[in-house]
């Protein structure tokens, strides 16, 4: 089998997988949802038809079984049952096992599904067990059996035309058999004036010589076998079997005649003829017709492979690059008509590069859909009842994102159902609804996505997180914290509220690895909780990775990026507006205080820090509305303004240098390193921390 | 060119029909299911053949059968399905339905070409 | 080790003469302004714009324990392509000056010495001679996968 053909398969299958998870976990929610179940049905019996033919036999007889378990569920026989879905979603997860196996490896979980399937069948054997049908229909391999004469009887039946059959070509078939004489009786024709042209009349009466068996005679006629008279004998040969040439004539006269007795005849006529000279060959004109068809077939979509895209997006991204340095040059020359070209080359860079990230925009839903199974096996292992809402599935989202996403939103939804939802009792006694709900949502904001997960558990408990952060020496306990600042110490590093580690929850994996990937992403996360009522917490993700919306800043001939998601304002700073208190660098920003970071300082560039200093005032939780945001300042020489820019990876080379998160090439070549504010402003924080230590 | 439509939900089936039959010099025209399939043959200047799977979303292959036969441009065009061996009961249905015959699923390439050729002059 | 006949490009580091297998040399540049990323190890020259990728520069001289390379008109960046953790990477190598391409047969190249350089044996891929003269070939997948405190032998090497 061709590669990409199993490629495809592979996509698709797994594809499939996921709807099937879905649709089973919507069946459980409505077992007699007729649609559902033959949604199942079709989605089982896909797989099960095309992991056969891409010799995936493993997957292919697995799921037998459970199709015909899903035909009697659709057919009313029997319900689709906890126990059913269960044994099925397993049966899902092997499916898959078996896929990444190459199909191969029989484990023992394989049969043990299968029997439990098998059991259930038990009790319907009538329709369980699939009747006997020739299962091949083209011998492949077909035996050389001995050389035989045969005489057909084929008279189709009047309404054979209706099915598309055409009895010329089950002749012409005959014909690739061996020798073969038709002879074609047209007594049965009516008068003109009662023949209907649509009905077939005709019958053949065919004398073949083959060595094929009568097996593969039969065969031929296998489409037709219920629309047809078909007779199929052997006519016994005495003796060696003598030239046909010779006597061709004389059975297409037997055969024509269609006596009760053709049988005989052509053996006498056999035995006889053997030394009579040779006569012609009688056959049919070969019926062959050359047609144009103009029609190709066009696909609804085709589907790439992802590192096919993220190509053509470095590529786009280098054309995006070239074309600003373009736009420049021309802007310097000052030559109309080069400017004229430049703007056209603009433009259609612009349209080509919002296209080619269109391509790798994909709806959230799969990613949601997989928690609806996370959801469910959670709630047993806990005993919780919990219902996940989900809103916002069409949500789009860089696929690279949404890829990267999943590990983060498992862990926050895990949280919230370990931490977040009580047991089914206390919920009860504080009055709230026995199941609990989580609820997925996913909008667009701007050029960013907001992902929420909120439940409607208990909240967090602000007492035991401050409890926990003196404990972990995270905080002092003299320190005055607001609640969002309390919140937010469950990102800090090795901080867990859970009482006991459960299996769930305790993975290793802290809230604080969740905070890394989310702004590793470009993003931030936000939490708000309120006692008793429930906890929200919101993730904010930008469209897409490829392509940054920075401000320009320049330090010397250095230039930098500063995400223009994380820039509140810009502000110029003289001198003798810096206040410094306690070694800390401050400037008043209307009033209030605000620390900076001098990034000239920080970065190590060489010379004189000049008389009056850009600002760029940045908020490190992206909540820009909110009045305990903390700011703090980067300050630069100059701002340069607005740039659009594709985002490159520094490099394994450096993945140590944190603080940057890539690097951009701007119009004349010159490269500008992206800065990671979060980064920088954490790290800052552990400067200060180690200074405020050693006095 | 002798013109095939194949109607199948499974991409990868429809691919590899797809693959197998343009190999063996045929042209080929996908739908991803009975409706689809409708509006391509109706569409379409000349289809000399019809391989449709059974079960599908939208229209199933009987329903597709039925509606091909019902138009006078596709009275006699060869339909074959694609079944499995557990769907006896489909088949004769099919048949009812108009089916000229059917395809075993799974099946091989060869397999696939040998009984196009059985039913495509 | 090394079966058949090889191709390889001299370099200098000072006076020192280093040579490394031309597959795994990608192309020559002239000496272009290096954007330097702060707030990393100064044997990190920092990265350039190699026609629309960005790749990293590895000053050689700070790298082999000698003085940070000042430029010069014979200043080159030798980009070469090297496995780091199994992973192809392009980075650009610092140095002083590019001497030549030439042949060595398998027989003509030697084990390296357990002394008398000052870099460790295990970044060293032999000794091949050249006119009279040794060369050390360079293993620079190792050279680059390990810090720079690590190619260098003992200080005691380096003092004598």
């Amino acid at each position: 089998m061709l590669d990409h053909l199993k490629e495809a398969f592979l996509e698709e299958t797994r594809e499939l997988l996921g709807q099937l998870e879905e649709s089973l976990l919507e069946l459980e929610s409505d077992s007699s949802d007729e649609g559902l179940i033959s949604k199942t049905f079709r989605i089982l019996h896909t797989i099960k038809g095309s992991a056969g033919m891409f010799d995936y036999d493993e997957i292919s007889r697995f799921t037998h079984d459970i199709e015909n378990v899903f035909d009697l569920i659709r057919n009313g026989k029997i319900k689709a049952d906890n126990h059913i879905i269960t044994l099925t979603l397993r049966a899902r997860d092997q499916i898959e096992k078996l896929l990444n196996n190459d199909g191969s490896s029989c484990s023992e979980e394989t049969s043990e599904i299968v029997e439990s399937f098998r059991k259930i069948l038990l009790g319907f054997n009538e329709a369980g067990l699939p009747e006997k049908v020739k299962t091949c229909i083209v011998s492949e391999a077909v035996e050389e059996s001995r050389t035989e004469d045969y005489l057909i009887k084929f008279k189709p039946s009047e309404g054979i035309l209706k099915n598309g059959t055409n009895p010329l070509l089950l002749i012409n078939e005959l014909r690739d058999l061996g020798e073969c004489y038709p002879c074609m009786l047209t007594n049965q024709i009516p008068p003109l004036e009662t023949l209907e042209p649509e009905k077939c009349y005709l019958s053949w009466n065919i004398f073949l010589r083959t060595s094929r068996g009568i097996d593969s005679v039969k065969d031929v006629f296998i489409f037709v076998e219920d629309e047809c008279e078909l007779k199929v004998e052997v006519i016994e040969e005495t003796g060696t079997p003598v030239g046909l040439n010779d006597c061709s004539r004389e059975i297409l006269d037997i055969l024509s005649e269609n006596s009760p007795n053709i049988t005989r005849e052509l053996k006498k006529l056999l035995s006889e003829k053997a030394k009579l000279p040779k006569t012609e060959k009688a056959a049919l004109p070969a019926n062959l017709k050359t047609e144009k068809c103009s029609d190709t077939g066009n696909a609804k979509s085709i589907k790439v492979g992802s590192e096919k895209l993220d190509y053509l997006v470095n590529l786009v991204g280098e054309l995006v690059t070239v074309q600003a340095r373009l736009s420049q040059i021309s802007a310097q020359k000052n030559d109309p008509e080069l400017i004229l070209i430049s703007e056209e080359v603009e433009r259609l860079t612009c349209e080509l590069r919002d296209n080619a990230l269109n391509i790798r925009m994909v709806p959230i839903r799969s990613t949601f859909n997989r928690f609806k199974r996370l959801v469910r096996d959670l709630s047993q292992e806990l005993g919780k009842k919990i219902d996940l809402f989900t809103e916002g599935e069409d949500t789009e989202l860089d696929k690279n994102v949404i890829d990267k996403l999943n590990d983060p939103l498992v862990h926050l939804i895990r949280n919230s159902i370990d931490h977040g939802i009580e047991a089914s009792d206390t919920r009860i006694a504080c009055g709230k609804n026995e199941t609990g709900s989580v609820t997925l949502s996913a909008g667009y904001a701007g050029s960013s996505v907001i992902i929420r997960i909120t439940d409607d558990g208990a909240g967090l408990n602000r007492e035991a997180i401050r409890k926990k952060a003196v404990e972990k020496g995270i905080i002092t306990k003299e320190s005055s914290l607001s609640d969002k600042e309390l919140y937010n110490l469950i990102f800090a590093p090795g901080f867990s509220t859970a009482e006991k580690v459960s299996s769930i929850s305790g993975r290793g994996v802290g809230m604080d690895v969740v905070k890394k990937t989310i702004e590793s992403l470009r993003g931030n996360i936000e939490i708000t909780s309120e006692s008793g009522k429930g906890t929200t917490i919101t993730l904010k993700l930008p469209l897409t990775l490829a392509i940054i919306e920075g401000l320009l800043v320049k330090i010397s001939d250095e230039y930098f990026i500063i995400p223009l998601s994380a820039v509140e304002e810009c502000i110029e700073m003289h001198r003798s507006e810096i206040q410094n208190e306690n070694g800390m660098h401050l400037v008043k920003v209307r009033g209030e205080l605000v620390p900076f970071i001098p990034l000239r300082e920080r970065f190590n560039i060489t010379g004189q820090s000049m008389e009056i200093e850009q600002v760029v005032i940045t908020s490190n939780d992206g909540n820009k509305s909110s009045a305990n945001s903390s700011k703090i300042g980067f300050v630069v020489d100059s701002v340069i303004g607005e740039h659009q820019t594709v985002i490159k990876s520094l490099g394994k080379f450096y993945k140590d240098a944190d603080g940057f998160s890539g690097a951009t090439i701007l119009g004349d070549g010159t490269l500008a390193l992206i800065l990671d504010i979060p980064t920088l402003i954490k790290r800052e924080e552990e400067m200060e921390k180690k200074l405020f230590q050693n006095r | 060119m002798k013109t095939i439509l194949t109607v199948d939900d499974s991409s990868s089936i429809r691919q590899m029909v797809s693959f197998t039959l343009s190999e063996a010099g045929y042209n080929v025209i996908e739908a991803s299911d009975g409706k689809d399939g409708l509006e391509k043959i109706k569409k379409a200047s000349n289809v000399n053949l019809v391989i449709t799977d059974l079960n599908m979303p939208n229209m199933d292959g009987i329903a597709l059968i039925r509606k091909i036969r019902e138009s006078p441009a596709h009275k006699f065009v060869p339909i074959l399905m694609l079944t499995t061996e557990s769907q006896n009961e489909k088949k004769m249905e099919g048949k009812q339905a108009g089916a000229t015959g059917w395809i075993i699923k799974p099946f091989k390439p060869e397999q696939l070409v040998a009984v196009v050729k059985k039913v495509l002059p | 080790m090394i079966e058949e006949l090889r191709q390889y490009l001299t370099f200098k580091l000072g006076e020192e003469v280093f040579a490394l297998d031309v597959n795994q040399v990608r192309e020559i540049l002239d000496y272009i302004k290096i954007t330097k990323v702060p707030q990393t190890p100064e044997y990190m020259c920092g990265v350039i714009n190699l026609r629309g990728s960005v790749v990293p520069v590895i000053d050689m001289r700070l790298k082999f324990g000698l003085k940070k390379t000042e430029a010069t008109v014979n200043t080159c960046i030798v980009v070469v392509e090297v496995n780091i953790e199994s992973e192809r990477t392009v980075l650009g190598a610092l140095v002083d000056s590019v001497q030549e391409v030439f042949e060595l047969e398998p027989g003509e190249i030697e084990a390296p010495p357990k002394i008398g350089t000052h870099l460790k044996t295990e970044f060293i891929k032999g000794m091949g001679k050249r006119e009279e003269k040794f060369i050390i070939i360079l293993d620079i997948d190792k050279i680059f996968s390990a810090n720079e405190l690590e190619i260098l032998g003992s200080n005691a090497e380096i003092n004598n």
